[in-house]
């Protein structure tokens, strides 16, 4: 879901509880160039809105970075 | 649609303290982990904030905040009137010393947060000694 909004990015999600719900998201984006951290997260989480409010996920942990270049 | 007299009282906190915490609970006492983070990351930068305990009014602060910030989710930092996130935010700002630039204060020396003090377990008896 994170990499079909974000084309290009690295995407690593890790299951912190082991019940799919509490959920780690690691991103490394191109797109994130320029952006703030907080507008880096506003786009992971509005890639993931609808699980949210399917209630699929109740806790998302983001951390984001430009990619190396 | 959020309660005007709210948002309006909300965006004065906000102009009126450059560094401001939305957290559930309060920082003697919090009552969420992730607001905790925050404080413990504030407390160690030694800076001065307020903050306000969402808890009483979280529904009505959450719709206040999405139309303020885009943001729904607490804790939340503001820092000279602008949002700077939540606790993951927060951490990695710590950490990269983004953080002690936006608050204009110095990175502290020790970056990583030190373990507390080990203690003795109570109850354990006391070191023999040789007589």
């Amino acid at each position: 879901m994170i990499e079909a909004a974000l084309p290009g990015a690295d995407v690593d999600v890790i299951d912190e509880t082991g019940a799919g719900d509490h959920l780690l998201a690691t991103v490394t984006a191109p797109q994130f160039e320029g952006l703030s951290r907080i507008d880096q997260h506003r786009l992971v989480k509005s890639a993931v809105v609808d699980r949210f409010e399917d209630g699929q996920i109740h806790a998302l942990s983001i951390r984001t970075s430009v990619p190396a270049r | 649609m959020s309660d005007p007299q709210l948002k309006s009282k909300v965006e004065e906190l906000i102009a009126g303290h450059p560094v401001l915490l939305f957290m559930k609970g309060t920082p003697e006492a919090p009552r969420c982990g992730f607001s905790m983070r925050v404080v413990q990351v504030l407390d160690t930068m030694d800076v001065d904030y307020g903050a306000i305990d969402v808890l009483p009014a979280l529904q009505p602060l959450r719709e206040v905040t999405a139309e303020i910030s885009d943001w729904q989710t607490f804790p939340q930092l503001y820092v000279n009137g602008k949002l700077v996130g939540g606790a993951d935010i927060v951490d990695e700002m710590y950490e990269s010393g983004e953080l002690a630039a936006a608050l204009g204060v110095e990175q502290p020396a020790d970056t990583v947060q030190a373990p507390p003090p080990r203690q003795s377990p109570p109850g354990q008896s006391p070191p023999l000694q040789i007589e």
